[in-house]
C-alpha cells in the first residue's frame, strides 16, 4: 500500500433510504400493521415464493464497504457505488454489471475498491451469477487496464494470495456486514 | 541486661519475632532501654563477620520499629539516628539501618536537625543502584516523611538536597516506587526554590511520559497505568516553569506515537496547559494547533478526535480567558482564534467535501470557549454559511451548508445559558430566513429541520411568535403530498414539534393539528387508491406521536371517533347499500386503522402512567360499543364495517386500557352495565349513543344458538372482565357457576379461535384475582367436568385442543399467583404428554404456562406472586430433563422435547443456564424434532445461550461442534428445511459459531461448511439469503 493521498478532500453524499410503505402494512395490504410485535408474524411468511435478488439487494452488500483511504465513509456515501450502476443482462438473469466511479480519475485506489467489490460479491451471491466489474466509463485515466485486470480471474486470485493485501481487505469489509 | 543479651543471642540463633516481641515488652515495662539494648548488641554490632553485624542492625531497627513512643526519648532518638546513619556507610548493614531509620523519622522526638543528618548521609553513602525495590521504596519513604514532616529545614538545605533527591530518583522504574517518587517531585516543585534545578526536575519526571506501563496479570499490587498517569500528570502541571521544556516534548509524542499514547498526550496537555499560562500557549499555539488540527482533520479514531477538539479548547480558553473577561464588543480578536477560524472557513467555502465536517467541529469546538471567541467564531462563521446558501452558484450545496449551520447552531445552544441573550441572537433573523428557504429543497430538508429544532430550543434565542413562524413553516410540509415526506424528515419534523409544544403547545393544537385531522377523508380511498391509503396512514402516524398530552388526547378521541362513525355508517359511504364485504373491507381497513391509532396512544399512554385516561370509561367505551352492538344487531348477515372481527379485536384492546386505569367503584359501576348487557340484554347502560339500537332485536351473544357475530362481541366482554380490580365482585350470584358456563360457552359454542381464546382468557383472569370462592370448584367440578372430557377419545379432537388450551390457561392463572393447586394442575398436563392427538398440545402448554402476555399482566391487576416464573422452571425443568432422558417410547421423549423447548422459550436465561450441560444433547435432539416451530425454539435456545459467552456452555458447544454444524447446514437449506424461521435461525447460528468455538476444533469443517453455505445463498427468500450472507462472512474470517 503506498501512502500517497489521492483525494484528500472527497465530496460526501447523502446515502439512500429504504422505501416508505413498508413500515406500515404488509406488501398490497389494506390493513395497518399491529405495532406490538406479534409472534406469529414470522409464522406467516410461510410461503416459500421466490423473492429474486435485484439490484437493491446487490447494492445493499456492498453500499457499506468502507473505501481504502477515508476509513470512515463508505463507498456509497463517496459515491463510488450506486443502486443505478447495477445492471442485469436482459437476456440471462444471472449476468450482472456493476460499475463503480472514482473520485478522481488518478485515484490509485480503484484497483482495490474493484477487488473489494468482486470479493465481497463472490462471497455473497450464488455461484450461479457471472458478475463482470468495471470503472465508469470516461472516469479513470487508466480505464481499460483496469477493467481488463478486475475481470481476469487469475489476477484476482493472485490479488488474494498477498497477505498484506488481504488483510487491508478484510478491514475495508469488515463494514459491510450486519449492524451498519 | 542479661535477660536482653539472652534475647540477642536466641534471636541471632533463630530470627523468630517472639524474641523481638519479648524485647520491646522489656524495653516497655521500663526494665531495659534501647541504649541498653545497643550495648547488649555490641558485639555483634562490631563484628568482623557480615551476616553478623547486619543481624544485629536488624535487630535493633525490628525492635525499635515495635517501641513505643514513650520509651523514645530525644536521647535516645537521637543516638539511634546517627548509629543507623552511620550504619549506612556499611554496604553490610545499610539495609536493616534504612528499615530503622524509616520507623525513627516518623517520631515525634526527631527533629529537625535529625533530618538534616538523615539525608545528608543518605545522599552520601546510599546507591540507588545497588538497591533492591523494597529498599529503595524504603529510601522513597524516608524522604516522603522527611518532606512531610520537617520541610522547612530541608528548604533551608535548598540546592544540596535538590541535587541530592534528583540523584537518588534518577533512573527509577518500578512502579510502586514511582508513585511516591511522583509524590514527592510534585512538592518539591511546588513548595521548593527550584530556579536553579528546572531542567534536572524536568527530566527526572519527563522522563517517565508517556506511561506505557501495563500491569501484569494477577498483579498483587493493583498499581494500574492510570494510578501512574494520574500521579505523574501531577508533576508535569505542578509549575509554569515547565511549560517552554514541556510542550515541544508533547508536540513529539503527538505526532510520533500510538492512539493510546496521543489521548493520553492530549489529556496531559489538558492538564497542563491552564497551569503554563497564556504566555506559553500563546509562543506555541501555531506548533500546537498545526499537530491538533492532524488528529481532527485526519483521525486515527473518534475518541482521539474528541480528545484532540477538547485540547483545541483548553488552548483557546487558555489563550483568550483572561482577555475575554475584559475584552469589549470591538476589541478584536487576535493570534490563533482569528488564524485557525479563518483556515476553517476557507475550508468551509466549499461545504459539500469531506473536509468541511472536521472543519465546523472546530468551529463548533470553539463557540464553548470563551465569550468573546464565541462571538467572534459566530461573527465569522454565520454570515459566511447564509452568504453560500444565497450564492445562486452554490445552490447544488446548499443541504451540507444548511448542515454545518444546523451544527453551529447546536454548538451555539450548548453553549448558551438560561437568562441571557444568546449569543446566535443578531444572527436569527437571516437564520431563520436561511431555514425556511431550506425546509423547501428537499435535501436540505432535514438539517434545516434539525437547525430550527436547534433554534426553537436555544434558551432566550426565540419569541413566542417567532416559534409560531417556525411551526407555521414545518405546517407547510404536510400541505404538499405526506406520502413524500421521508422517514428520516418526518421523524425529524416530529421531534422539532415536540419541542415546541413542550414550551408552547398552542402552537400546535391551533395550527398542526387541524390541518392533520382536516387532512384524514371522510370515507375511505378505494381499493385501488395506494397512495391516498399511505396518505392517511402516514396523517394518523403523525397524530399518534403528536396527541399524547392530555389536551391534545381529548381532541384526539373526538376527532378520530366522529370519523369512525362516519366511515362504518356504510350505508351512507360510497359502496352503497348492500355492499359486499369485499368491497367494504376498503373502510373497514379505514375503520380499523383509526381504532388502532388510539389504541397504540392509550398503550403509549398507559406506559407513561397518565392519569387523564380514566375518563375515557364514560367517554370512549359506551361509544364503541354502541357502534359494534348496533352493527351486530342491524346487520342481518351483512358484511357491516363494524361487525369485522379485526375491529372488534382493536376496539377490545381499547376496552382493556382505558378500563384498567379506572378506580374499583367506577369499574363496578361498568361492570354491572357490562353483565346487563351481556348476560339480559339490557344495553341501555352500556351501548347508549350515536346509533339508536333497533328494537325487537335480542342482545344475547352467551346463547348457544347466537350469530356469530354477536359472538364476536364476547371479545368486548371479555377484555372488559380481564381489567377488573381483584377487589370487584362479578355482578352474578354464583361466580363459579358463571365461569362454569363461561368454559362451557367457550369450548362448545365458540365459532372460531378468537372467541374461544377470549372466553379462556375471561375465565383465567375471574379465577386468578377471585380464587377464594373456587375451592369447590377447583376441586371437584372441574376435573370430572373438564379433565375426563380431554381424554375421552369419542369427543371431537378440535374441542379436545380447546379443553388443553382452556385447562392451561386456568394453570396459568393459578400458577401466576402461586396457588397450591397450580403444582395438581401442571401434573394433569404431564399426564397428558402420553395421548396419542393432544399430547403435544399439553406438552406447549408447559412454556404456555410461563410465557409473558398482554392479559394476565400487572397493569390488568393480576394478582403475581414474585419469581413465580423461576420457581416453575426450577420445579418443572429438572422434571423435563429427567423425562425425556429416561423415557424410551419415541412419541413420548419427543413430547418432553416439545415441553422443554417451549418451557425454555418462555423463562429467563438465569433459570436453566446451570443446567445446560444436560440441557445440550436435548436440544440437539430437538433439532431433529419434526415439527418446524420447536426447531426453530431450538435453535434460538442456542443463540440465546450462545450470546452469554460463558466459558461452560461454550465448551459443550464445542463438544457438539461437529453434529451441530451438520444439523444446522441441513436446516439451512431450502430443499430440507421448508419452514423460513428454522433456516433463518440455523444460518444464524452458524454466524455466530466461529466466536464460539476455537478454530482448531472446526477447521476440518471449513470448506464444507462454506461450501454448503454457497447454496443457502440462493435461497428462495431474500431474508434468509441476508442471514446466509452473514454466516458465510463470517466463516470466511473464521482462522486459526
Amino acid at each position: 500500500m503506498s501512502m500517497e493521498i489521492f483525494n484528500p478532500n472527497p465530496t460526501v453524499f447523502a446515502t439512500a433510504k429504504a422505501p416508505r410503505a413498508a413500515q406500515f402494512a404488509k406488501p398490497h395490504s389494506l390493513w395497518l400493521e399491529d405495532d406490538t410485535t406479534d409472534s406469529e408474524r414470522e409464522q406467516e411468511d410461510e410461503s416459500n415464493e421466490v423473492e429474486a435478488i435485484d439490484q437493491d439487494e446487490i447494492f445493499d452488500l456492498i453500499r457499506s464497504i468502507s473505501d481504502p483511504e477515508h476509513r470512515s465513509m463508505s463507498l456509497e456515501q463517496l459515491a463510488v457505488v450506486s443502486a443505478p450502476q447495477i445492471i442485469f443482462d436482459p437476456k440471462f438473469s444471472d449476468r450482472v454489471t456493476v460499475e463503480f466511479t472514482p473520485t478522481v480519475p488518478h485515484c490509485g485506489m480503484s484497483t482495490f475498491i474493484g477487488l473489494s467489490i468482486r470479493v465481497r460479491l463472490l462471497r455473497s451471491l450464488p455461484e450461479r451469477y457471472k458478475i463482470d466489474i468495471r470503472v465508469k466509463p470516461g472516469s479513470h485515466q487508466s480505464e481499460h487496464a483496469l477493467n481488463k485486470q478486475l475481470n481476469d480471474k487469475e489476477r484476482v486470485a493472485a490479488a488474494l494470495e498477498n497477505p498484506a493485501l488481504v488483510e487491508v481487505l478484510e478491514q475495508c469489509l469488515s463494514t459491510a456486514t450486519r449492524s451498519t | 541486661m542479661e535477660r536482653v543479651e539472652r534475647l540477642v543471642r536466641t534471636w541471632v540463633a533463630s530470627g523468630r519475632p517472639e524474641e523481638v516481641q519479648e524485647t520491646v515488652s522489656v524495653i516497655s515495662a521500663g526494665n531495659t532501654s534501647l541504649l541498653e539494648l545497643v550495648k547488649a548488641l555490641g558485639e555483634y554490632l562490631t563484628a568482623e563477620e557480615g551476616e553478623l553485624r547486619s543481624k544485629g542492625v536488624e535487630f535493633l531497627s525490628q525492635v525499635t520499629a515495635q517501641c513505643p513512643t514513650n520509651r523514645m526519648n530525644r536521647q535516645s532518638v537521637k543516638v539511634l539516628v546517627h548509629f543507623m546513619c552511620s550504619k549506612l556507610e556499611d554496604t553490610e548493614t545499610i539495609v536493616p539501618a534504612l528499615k530503622g531509620l524509616m520507623s525513627l523519622v516518623t517520631q515525634p522526638a526527631f527533629t529537625s536537625s535529625d533530618a538534616v543528618d538523615v539525608v545528608e548521609s543518605m545522599f552520601a553513602h546510599v546507591k540507588m543502584r545497588v538497591l533492591g525495590q523494597s529498599q529503595r521504596f524504603t529510601v522513597y519513604t524516608i524522604i516522603d516523611s522527611l518532606v512531610a514532616k520537617h520541610r522547612e529545614a530541608l528548604k533551608k538545605l535548598g540546592a544540596e538536597f535538590l541535587d541530592g533527591y534528583v540523584g537518588l530518583a534518577e533512573g527509577e522504574k518500578d512502579p510502586r516506587n514511582l508513585l511516591v517518587a511522583f509524590a514527592i517531585a510534585r512538592v518539591l516543585v511546588i513548595e521548593f526554590d527550584i530556579k536553579q534545578h528546572i531542567e534536572a526536575l524536568f527530566n527526572i519526571t519527563f522522563c517517565y511520559f508517556p506511561i506505557t506501563f501495563r500491569p501484569p496479570p494477577d498483579d498483587p499490587y493493583s498499581i494500574t497505568s492510570d494510578d501512574l498517569k494520574k500521579a505523574l500528570r501531577e508533576c508535569l502541571n505542578a509549575t509554569p516553569e515547565f511549560g517552554p521544556l514541556a510542550i515541544p516534548l508533547f508536540l513529539e509524542k503527538l505526532t510520533a506515537g500510538s492512539p493510546t499514547t496521543k489521548r493520553d498526550t492530549l489529556q496531559t496537555l489538558d492538564a497542563c496547559l491552564p497551569v503554563y499560562g497564556a504566555f506559553v500557549a500563546r509562543e506555541n499555539a501555531r506548533k500546537l494547533w498545526n499537530t491538533l488540527k492532524l488528529e481532527i482533520f485526519q483521525p486515527t479514531d473518534i475518541e482521539t478526535e474528541t480528545a484532540a477538539l477538547h485540547t483545541v479548547q483548553v488552548l483557546i480558553q487558555t489563550i483568550y480567558s483572561g482577555v475575554g473577561a475584559k475584552a469589549t464588543e470591538d476589541e478584536e480578536i487576535q493570534g490563533l482564534a482569528r488564524d485557525a477560524c479563518e483556515e476553517c472557513i476557507r475550508i468551509l467555502k466549499e461545504p459539500e467535501k469531506s473536509q468541511a465536517k472536521p472543519a465546523m467541529k472546530v468551529l463548533c469546538a470553539f463557540i464553548s470557549t470563551t465569550p468573546s471567541v464565541s462571538r467572534f467564531t459566530l461573527s465569522q462563521a454565520v454570515p459566511h454559511l447564509v452568504k453560500l446558501f444565497l450564492d445562486p452558484d452554490e445552490v447544488q450545496n446548499r443541504a451540507p451548508t444548511v448542515r454545518l449551520l444546523s451544527d453551529l447552531i447546536d454548538a451555539a445552544r450548548q453553549f448558551a445559558q438560561e437568562g441571557e441573550q444568546a449569543a446566535f441572537t443578531p444572527y436569527k433573523d437571516e437564520v431563520l430566513g436561511v431555514l425556511t428557504v431550506g425546509l423547501k429543497n428537499s435535501s436540505a430538508c432535514v438539517h434545516a429541520l434539525d437547525g430550527l429544532r436547534g433554534a426553537a430550543t436555544t434558551p432566550g434565542l426565540l419569541a413566542d411568535e417567532e416559534r409560531g413562524f417556525v411551526v407555521h413553516n414545518v405546517n407547510e410540509l404536510f400541505a404538499k403530498d405526506v406520502t413524500e415526506i421521508s422517514d428520516d424528515i418526518s421523524d425529524k419534523i416530529l421531534e422539532l414539534l415536540t419541542a415546541v409544544s413542550a414550551s408552547t403547545p398552542r402552537h400546535i393544537s391551533q395550527t398542526t393539528l387541524p390541518l392533520l385531522f382536516a387532512a384524514l377523508p371522510d370515507t375511505a380511498p378505494a381499493r385501488t387508491a395506494e397512495a391516498a391509503r399511505l396518505a392517511y396512514w402516514t396523517t394518523l402516524a403523525f397524530l399518534k406521536r403528536l396527541c399524547v398530552q392530555s389536551d391534545l388526547f381529548e381532541t384526539l378521541v373526538v376527532r378520530l371517533t366522529t370519523k369512525l362513525d362516519l366511515v362504518c355508517d356504510s350505508r351512507a359511504g360510497p359502496t352503497g347499500e348492500g355492499a359486499e364485504a369485499e368491497e367494504a373491507e376498503p373502510a373497514a381497513a379505514y375503520a380499523h386503522s383509526l381504532l388502532r391509532t388510539l389504541a397504540d396512544v392509550l398503550t403509549i399512554k398507559a406506559q407513561r402512567g397518565d392519569t387523564d385516561m380514566q375518563k375515557y370509561v364514560e367517554r370512549l367505551l359506551p361509544r364503541l360499543f354502541n357502534l359494534h352492538v348496533y352493527s351486530a344487531l342491524v346487520s342481518d348477515g351483512d358484511y357491516l364495517v363494524a361487525t369485522d372481527p379485526r375491529l372488534v379485536s382493536v376496539s377490545s384492546e381499547i376496552v382493556s386500557l382505558v378500563l384498567q386505569t379506572a378506580p374499583v367503584q367506577k369499574q363496578e359501576q361498568f361492570s354491572k352495565a357490562l353483565f346487563a348487557a351481556y348476560m339480559d340484554g339490557q344495553l341501555q347502560g352500556i351501548a347508549e349513543g350515536q346509533h339508536k339500537i333497533p328494537e325487537g332485536r335480542p342482545f344475547s351473544p352467551f346463547a348457544s344458538d347466537a350469530v356469530s357475530l354477536q359472538k364476536n362481541l364476547v371479545l368486548l366482554f371479555s377484555a372488559a372482565i380481564v381489567s377488573l380490580h381483584k377487589g370487584v365482585a362479578l355482578p352474578v350470584p354464583d361466580e363459579s357457576a358463571f365461569v362454569d358456563k363461561l368454559l362451557q360457552w367457550s369450548i362448545f359454542d365458540a365459532d372460531n379461535k378468537i372467541q374461544s381464546d377470549a372466553g379462556e382468557r375471561a375465565v383465567a383472569a375471574v379465577l386468578n384475582k377471585r380464587v377464594e370462592g373456587f375451592e369447590v370448584f377447583l376441586s371437584q367440578k372441574l376435573e370430572s367436568n373438564w379433565l375426563a372430557r380431554a381424554k375421552d377419545v369419542n369427543l371431537a379432537l378440535p374441542i379436545r385442543r380447546r379443553i388443553v388450551s382452556a385447562w392451561t390457561w386456568m394453570t396459568k392463572a393459578l400458577q401466576v399467583r402461586g396457588h397450591p393447586s397450580a403444582q395438581n394442575f401442571t401434573d394433569h398436563l404431564v399426564v397428558l404428554f402420553d395421548d396419542d392427538d393432544i399430547g403435544w398440545d399439553a406438552a406447549r402448554a408447559i412454556g404456555q404456562v410461563v410465557s409473558t402476555d398482554k392479559t394476565l399482566s400487572k397493569k390488568n391487576h393480576t394478582v403475581i406472586k414474585f419469581l413465580y416464573t423461576q420457581k416453575f422452571a426450577n420445579a418443572m425443568l429438572p422434571r423435563i430433563i429427567e423425562g425425556a432422558k429416561t423415557t424410551s417410547d419415541s412419541r413420548r421423549q419427543n413430547a418432553y422435547l416439545v415441553a422443554l423447548t417451549s418451557l425454555i422459550k418462555s423463562i429467563p436465561k438465569t433459570t436453566y443456564l446451570h443446567e445446560l450441560p444436560s440441557l445440550m444433547p436435548l436440544l440437539l435432539r430437538g433439532l431433529d424434532l419434526p415439527d418446524a416451530e420447536m426447531r426453530a425454539n431450538a435453535i434460538n435456545t442456542l443463540l440465546a445461550v450462545a450470546d452469554s459467552a460463558s466459558a461452560t456452555s461454550n465448551s459443550i458447544v464445542a463438544e457438539h461442534a461437529s453434529s451441530l454444524v451438520a444439523t444446522l447446514l441441513k436446516n439451512s437449506m431450502v430443499q430440507q428445511m421448508p419452514s423460513v424461521p428454522v433456516r433463518m435461525a440455523a444460518l444464524r447460528y452458524l454466524a455466530v459459531m466461529p466466536s464460539l468455538v476455537k478454530y482448531d476444533v472446526l477447521h476440518p469443517q471449513k470448506a464444507t461448511v462454506l461450501r454448503e453455505l454457497a447454496k443457502a445463498l440462493d435461497d428462495p427468500k431474500r431474508g434468509v439469503r441476508k442471514e446466509a450472507v452473514e454466516a458465510r462472512t463470517s466463516w470466511f474470517k473464521y482462522t486459526g
